[in-house]
């Protein structure tokens, strides 16, 4: 475990300072102002829920903080556009187009149609679906997968239904 | 020191004590008690009193007055020492003069309050100590402000038949804001009862001026015909429209009250101190908010509309059978009366019931409030069956309960129904008599049994409503015993404004017992702003207690507090909480997200000042490695995060209020040594520039701090710095030593 305190926000790395670039097989490489090179490093966003565009933290594989940028949308190019790529990669979360139908019961049987392509998946129980507060669901699957309903005002009032029931 | 003068003294009111006490008037009563046990433990009721120079009281032996009604009497000197001991129920006073017991009294624990006033009045009166004082002048009025928080009844409490209607009456007043709508509901009411009893009317004239003559060989006056049928038609419709119209807007009312009560108990609840909740079972408490309300509510909505109802038209039918024919409606209302008193008298044994019935439910509910949350230790132990077992019998308390409700009722529902079959059969002997006689018609007869029918069935729906009212009262009255539950800690009347505190804290004299019990012997202790103080001591020494006093969770029984010179008891508790940042040994945290969690005590800061607490609290890292890092659900308590984890999110919620005073109970003391390094590092940077009082088992956690306390039994027993307290080779010592010994390598104190 890590112990080492983390420095404030302010001691991080200026954006010109340190590189991140595609090093094949998708993998990411970041280099520091110091030189140092970290292969296989992650991106995550602090609030992928409610705040995308925010904030994002570049991650070394033992967990330890390199970089972290403060807004998405204010990052210079050509960061952005790679950390939008990863993010995109390893955020999958697919959107559900159409619900298809829901089982009664915990946990219940979901089947629906996302952007990519049918899917069926459980989930464990009501809390496992959330409301945002923009009109959008985040529903999470018992595999820990997370699916999303942007506007629930646009879903027919049979799926409005069922989501009802279902949390 | 000898005995002080009297006139340094504060006088205390002398209210109860008997006159043969009577001292002159240069001779205050500083204290009374009475001792309720005499020498051979038999119960019995005897005074002590003390002023400036004597302790006087009745008999210690038999605990009555003297003989000669002149009470004993002992010199109080510098000397003399009052000691109390109490062993679980029955306590013992010795007064010592020179060293040497001079007289005992015994009593039970029902009077160790007033025998510890004493106590301390003597202490102070003997020794000057100034913490166990008298009541000052101004602690008088606050006493009043502040009357302890009134148990809970759980037994039914032998509360009279009178309290029913009281607590039911009392629910009127959360109707107040609704009036309008419920005057409405009871014009509604009105009409759509009057509406139902046109129909029969109008059958009066039908079977007199059409069928009977029809019979008889007349033509049939269709015209008149349709006209009544109309009417019929009318009246049915209009009734209809009524009573859907009246159903509606009383529910309406009714689901408001309801609504209003849930949110009054509950936001009564959070406004109640900590002792409360220590001597509560959450299971009852939810029982009370959630089920009690609820049955009000349907008690509102269904009972008390169906009663103004059927008690209107029972008096408009009354009316209508005396002006259709005063004698037949003599005879008809014969029955009535019995039926009334066989309410009252059911009445007092359904309510017993039902109060019953409400316990056992909320009995329940705490098994299941205490066993869920419990699971781990009831799995661990393999112990599933017996909680299953005790469910069991919690269940089958609440079967019988019901079933000895459902006897009182079973029995007495059909014999109201008996009396009524008896009404009917009265109108039919004494009608057809009077038919015969010629005084009424058919017609006229045909409408009266209509009526009869209509009035005995509403009378019997009335009698439901007996049930329904004690079901209803048994709800409101366990609602109002928490509504009537005062904080022990109060809010002082005009509360000094006390801002932003520089963060000194002193501690006077400080004693507090707990029950009959004393956990704090006289605590004296003065804390800079921005020092960290860590208190040391044995599990029972005190140390969480006098953090509790900090945190104003609870009152000291005598001596004050102070932050910044200003009684804690003088400011509002809300203003000074904001001051404070607790991090406790079990991290509590709420369903949500780590976000969520972490600005709990600060709703409205940005990310960016989320974050940077995250990370002065070493959690930034994992929260990063959570599925969806700080907008990640940890469920509830935080199952799914570590210890460590869990405690330094707490360390995070802590920093974000940026508190002046911080209390850090047992910080560390639930997770490992790894992990309390990585923690400590958070606490570091936590404590900088605050002022910090630092409970902890572990001495390694306390290196940072400016000063060591050792508490022992309630008391200070070493105060220092830790080199200091080494050096000494006292209880801090030795507790170290024993601590290094056990660890491989020995503990960091730098």
């Amino acid at each position: 475990m890590t112990a080492s305190p983390v420095p404030p926000p302010g001691d991080f790395p200026a954006f010109a300072s340190y590189r991140l670039e595609q090093s094949g097989h998708g993998r990411l490489r970041f280099t520091g102002s110091d030189g140092v090179m970290h292969d296989n490093v992650d991106v995550i966003h602090a609030f992928p829920v409610s705040a995308p565009q925010g904030a994002v933290a570049i991650i070394a594989t033992d967990g330890t903080e390199l970089a972290w940028i403060e807004s998405l949308e204010t990052a210079p190019e050509p960061l952005r556009t790679t950390l939008e790529r990863e993010l995109s990669v390893r955020e999958f979360l697919p959107v559900i187009d159409r619900i298809e139908g829901v089982s009664d019961g915990e946990p219940a049987d979901w089947t629906v149609a996302t952007d990519r392509g049918p899917r069926r998946f459980k989930v464990a129980h009501a809390d496992d679906i959330v409301r945002c507060g923009d009109d959008s669901v985040l529903i999470t699957d018992t595999d820990g997968i997370r699916y999303r309903i942007p506007a629930v005002a646009r879903l027919t009032t049979r799926e409005r239904h069922l989501i009802d029931k279902a949390t | 020191m000898t005995t002080a003068s009297p006139g340094r003294l504060p006088v205390a009111p002398v209210a109860g004590v008997p006159a043969r006490f009577a001292v002159g008037q240069d001779e205050p009563v500083l204290a009374s008690c009475r001792f309720d046990l005499d020498a051979a433990l038999r119960f019995a009721d005897g005074w002590i009193v003390l002023t400036p120079h004597r302790l006087l009281s009745d008999d210690p032996e038999t605990g009555r007055p003297p003989p000669d009604g002149h009470p004993f009497e002992w010199p109080v000197d510098a000397t003399a020492e009052l000691d109390v001991h109490l062993r679980a129920a029955v306590g013992r006073i010795e007064l010592l003069q020179a060293g040497r017991v001079a007289v005992q009294w015994r009593f039970t624990a029902a009077r160790a309050k007033g025998v510890h006033a004493l106590e301390d009045a003597f202490d102070q009166l003997v020794h000057g100590r100034p913490g166990a004082e008298a009541p000052r002048p101004g602690e008088a009025a606050r006493t009043i402000a502040a009357p302890p928080s009134k148990a809970l009844d759980d037994e039914d409490g032998e509360s009279g038949p009178r309290a029913s209607w009281k607590s039911l009456i009392r629910l009127t007043g959360f109707a107040r804001p609704y009036l309008g709508m419920a005057v409405v509901g009871g014009l509604l009411s009105l009409a759509s009862t009057a509406a139902a009893l046109v129909p029969p009317y109008l059958t009066m004239p039908l079977v007199d001026r059409v069928l009977i003559p029809r019979q008889q060989g007349a033509p049939v006056p269709f015209s008149t015909v349709w006209w009544y049928l109309g009417g019929l038609l009318l009246a049915a419709t209009l009734a209809w429209l009524l009573s859907w119209a009246r159903t509606w807007t009383l529910a309406w009312v009714s689901e408001r009250i309801a609504a209003n009560l849930r949110v009054s108990t509950y936001a009564h609840l959070q406004s109640l101190s900590l002792d409360f909740f220590s001597g509560k079972r959450t299971g009852d408490l939810m029982a009370r908010v959630g089920n009690d309300t609820d049955r009000i509510n349907l008690f509102l909505s269904v009972n008390v509309l169906t009663f103004v109802s059927d008690v209107l038209l029972v008096a408009l039918t009354a009316v209508v059978l005396v002006t259709l024919n005063p004698l037949l409606a003599a005879v008809t209302l014969v029955p009535f009366p019995f039926v009334v008193w066989l309410a009252y008298t059911v009445r007092a044994r359904l309510r017993r019931g039902f109060s019953r019935a409400s316990i056992a439910w909320a009995d329940m509910t705490s098994v299941l409030a205490d066993t869920i949350p419990g699971i781990r230790v009831v799995k661990a132990f393999a112990q599933e069956h017996r909680e299953i077992e005790r469910f069991k019998v919690a269940n089958d308390r609440v079967l019988d309960a019901n079933d000895r409700v459902n006897v009182t009722w079973s029995f007495f529902g059909p014999l109201v129904s008996l009396f009524s079959e008896l009404g009917t059969l009265v109108v039919w002997a004494a009608g057809a008599w009077l038919v015969f006689g010629g005084t009424v018609t058919v017609g006229g007869l045909t409408a009266f049994l209509a009526y009869i029918t209509r009035f005995y069935t509403r009378v019997e729906s009335m009698i439901h409503m007996v049930p329904a009212t004690q079901r209803a009262a048994a709800s409101a009255q366990r609602i109002f015993d928490i509504l009537d539950c005062r904080p022990t800690v109060a809010e002082p009347p005009h509360p000094v404004p006390l801002g932003t505190v520089r963060g000194r804290i002193e501690i006077d004299g400080v004693h507090f017992r707990y029950g009959a019990r004393e956990i704090l012997h006289g605590i004296d202790l003065t804390i800079e702003p921005g020092e960290m103080v860590g208190l040391v001591g044995t599990s029972g020494s005190g140390k969480s207690t006098l953090a509790n006093l900090v945190c104003r969770f609870y009152d000291p029984s005598s001596g004050s507090i102070r932050i910044d010179g200003i009684d804690l008891k003088d400011v509002s508790i809300k203003e000074y909480r904001s001051n404070l940042g607790c991090v406790l040994q079990e991290p509590f945290l709420f369903f949500g997200t780590v976000a969520e969690n972490i600005t709990y005590g600060c709703p409205d800061a940005s990310r960016e000042q989320i974050v940077a607490a995250a990370r002065a609290a070493g959690a930034h890292e994992f929260i990063l490695a959570l599925p969806a890092a700080y907008d990640s659900r940890i469920g509830e308590r935080g199952g799914s995060l570590s210890g460590g984890e869990r405690q330094r999110l707490s360390i995070a919620r802590a920093l974000l209020v940026d508190p002046r005073i911080l209390i850090l109970d047992e910080a560390t003391s639930s997770v490992d040594v790894e992990t309390e390094a990585a923690i400590q590092a958070a606490i570091d940077r936590l404590v900088t520039g605050r002022t910090t009082i630092a409970i902890a088992h572990r001495l390694s956690t306390l290196r940072r701090a400016d000063r060591i306390v050792v508490l022992d039994g309630g008391r200070i027993v070493e105060s220092g710095s830790h080199d200091a307290l080494l050096a000494t080779g006292g209880a801090y010592s030795r507790l170290y030593h024993a601590q290094s010994k056990e660890a491989d390598q020995p503990a960091v104190i730098s």
